[in-house]
């Protein structure tokens, strides 16, 4: 960056071991923090708050999850979706059944169902790998959707089969879903959960279970020789993939649209999921939030810029364009960096280091 | 330094160990002990079966006939990573490390085993786990100064020269405090000074830790110099088990590697 480490000794491992060892980054940090947490909400409007920070926290916990799984475990799951529907579902029936319980222990629940379901589908991993795994976990994907769209006791008989998110309060006079949550509410409350469940996720992977995952994905014979089980390895990643996007599809129908059917976790769900970590960076906790923020913004902004920039064009161009100009983009990135934003990210700042010096 | 090496008892002994592969016997009839504190190097033509030996040893293979037994006791059959609880170690011919993590993280996840926090002491870091990371890092760094690798903590495995990385792989073999140590060609590839470097940490651990080794290895003049015992492999048989010079002067072993003229 234009600032450098220089002068700041560690002296400790756990100083050696932060998250953030440069204390410009922690400032930093601090700083984004308080503009996220106090100026977004006090400045943005509700249509930007609605339809850019909700659903980009949304994404941001389900590619948080997912590249738990393929990006450190290295298991490619195309179940997302159906992983979600779970979430959404399962909170569903513990808030309408249990209407005394608190929204957030209703999410974990959710959470904690959703990681045995995915356990569940994660056993063909045992046996095979890579591309053929991404075929198994679709039957997850297939069957999920379809369990929740066949069985109308899942909606609590809904005849549309829709299910509508039940006003909750986080604390007393706070409401946080339901039609009287404000966009702010909302807004505040996703980012303190996605922040503090990131943190987790952060923790696991610079620990003992993240080491295992990713020696799994890296050379996984060479694991098993260290004493890693796969068994363990492989479930686990599962486990805590399948409960950070459980909790998405839990926030994506309370929180977000308030009201969803099976059908909104079809298939191109996974995949839109499946880009962000792609786009964001493999086996990068950074890179799921830039992956969302990609994925979700750039639609939005490509779609509102020749307005903006006072280019007279039809509605119907605007939208043509925006498909031709996002795939291209896509494609662009992959090109310039194959292992994504958060790579990217990395490069420009180890360049900024040295900069303007040649070495 | 030697004058004083004692070798202890049998550690490992390998019973009649038959492994086919289909119709292709790879071993056939192996019999030979590893014994405590010793370096014993496995040697061979290719295709002899030495890396074979080393799976089953390892628990990758599993053998059609014989029997295994490690400290006195009978193997069942095995699973690598119940060998790893035993006190197993390994490297590899062609270098097994984890490429996307930094030098730092591939020797810390050989102290897999040793660490013991939950899923859940270990999501919210702070306390037992930071303790326990502390306290093996702690270890690690200082295998990391015994194998002389500081300079490359933190530097992801991928971009370090191959001789380094089998220096790495050595490390990750260390942290598990290993009773039996199995290197596959340690020195496969690399230039005399980076040998003479990796013979010198073998024969350290060997001495400062007393962890029994057992290597494969082609070139003869560190095989003669650093084993205290030879074990000769041909087409899967045992030619020939001895100390370095028996295993010179036996007239099996020139023939398998110079031929015979008919």
């Amino acid at each position: 960056m234009f600032y450098r480490e220089a002068g700041q000794f560690k002296t400790s491992y756990s100083a050696d071991q932060a998250i953030f060892p440069i204390r410009q980054d922690r400032l930093g940090l601090l700083l984004l923090g308080l503009v996220a947490v106090f100026a977004v909400p006090a400045l943005a409007n509700n249509y930007f708050l609605e339809t850019i920070f909700v659903p980009f926290l949304v994404f941001a916990m389900a590619a948080l999850g997912l590249n738990l799984l393929t990006g450190y475990c290295g298991q490619l799951s195309l179940g997302t979706g159906g992983f979600m529907a779970c979430g959404a579902f399962f909170s569903f029936k513990l808030a309408t059944a249990f209407p005394e319980l608190h929204i957030v222990v209703v999410f974990l629940l959710a959470g904690l169902g959703t990681a045995g379901v995915g356990v569940l589908f994660g056993l063909p991993s045992l046996r095979i790998k890579g591309f053929y795994l991404a075929v198994a976990t679709l039957a997850a994907q297939f069957f999920l959707v379809w369990m929740f769209n066949k069985f109308n006791w899942w909606t609590n008989y809904s005849p549309s089969g829709v299910i509508s998110a039940p006003p909750r309060e986080i604390i007393p006079g706070f409401f946080v879903t339901g039609n009287e949550a404000s966009p702010a509410a909302k807004y505040v409350f996703l980012l303190i959960f996605v922040a503090v469940l990131a943190l987790i996720a952060k923790n696991l992977v610079r620990s003992r279970t993240g080491r295992s995952w990713m020696a799994i994905r890296d050379m996984d014979i060479a694991a098993e020789i260290i004493g890693i089980r796969p068994l363990w390895a492989k479930l686990s990643a599962f486990a805590v993939s399948s409960f950070y996007i459980g909790i998405s599809g839990a926030l994506w129908a309370f929180v977000y649209t308030g009201s969803v059917e099976a059908l909104a976790f079809q298939i191109d769900r996974s995949f839109q999921v499946l880009f962000m970590v792609i786009i964001g960076g493999l086996g990068s906790i950074l890179g799921s939030f830039l992956g969302a923020a990609f994925i979700v913004l750039l639609p939005i902004l490509l779609n509102n810029a020749p307005a903006a920039l006072g280019i007279p064009l039809k509605v119907e161009l605007i939208s043509h364009l925006e498909f031709m100009i996002f795939g291209a983009l896509i494609i662009f990135f992959l090109i310039v960096e194959p292992h994504g934003l958060a790579r990217l990210w990395q490069i420009g700042k180890e360049k900024l280091r040295l900069w303007p010096f040649p070495y | 330094m030697y004058g004083d090496k004692h070798i202890g008892d049998t550690l490992l002994k390998v019973d009649n160990i038959t492994l086919a592969f289909g119709g292709v016997k790879a071993l056939t009839d192996i019999s030979f002990e590893i014994r405590e504190h010793e370096i014993l190097a496995i040697i061979g033509p290719n295709g002899a079966g030495k890396t074979s030996m080393l799976n089953v040893i390892n628990g990758f293979y599993h053998p059609q006939q014989g029997r295994i037994m490690f400290r006195g006791a009978e193997r069942k059959a095995m699973r690598p990573h119940l060998a790893a609880k035993q006190g197993i170690a390994r490297t590899f011919q062609n270098v097994a490390l984890f490429k996307g993590m930094s030098t730092l993280d591939n020797i810390m996840t050989g102290r897999v085993l040793k660490m013991k926090s939950n899923l859940f002491q270990q999501a919210i870091y702070w306390g037992a786990n930071q303790r326990e990371e502390i306290e093996h890092r702690e270890v690690v760094e200082k295998i990391i100064d015994f194998l002389e690798i500081e300079a490359i903590r933190k530097t992801p495995v991928g971009r370090l020269p191959y001789g380094l990385q089998k220096r790495v792989e050595l490390a990750r073999a260390l942290a598990m405090e290993p009773d039996l140590l199995l290197l596959d060609e340690p020195m496969a590839g690399m230039n005399v000074e980076e040998k003479e470097d990796m013979c010198r940490f073998i024969l350290d651990v060997n001495d400062e830790f007393g962890t029994t080794i057992a290597l494969i290895e082609h070139d003869m003049g560190v095989v003669m110099d650093i084993s205290d015992r030879v074990v000769v492999l041909d087409y899967g048989r045992k030619l020939a088990d001895g100390s370095p010079d028996e295993v010179r002067a036996n007239q099996d072993v020139i023939d398998a590697y110079l031929g015979v003229s008919h």
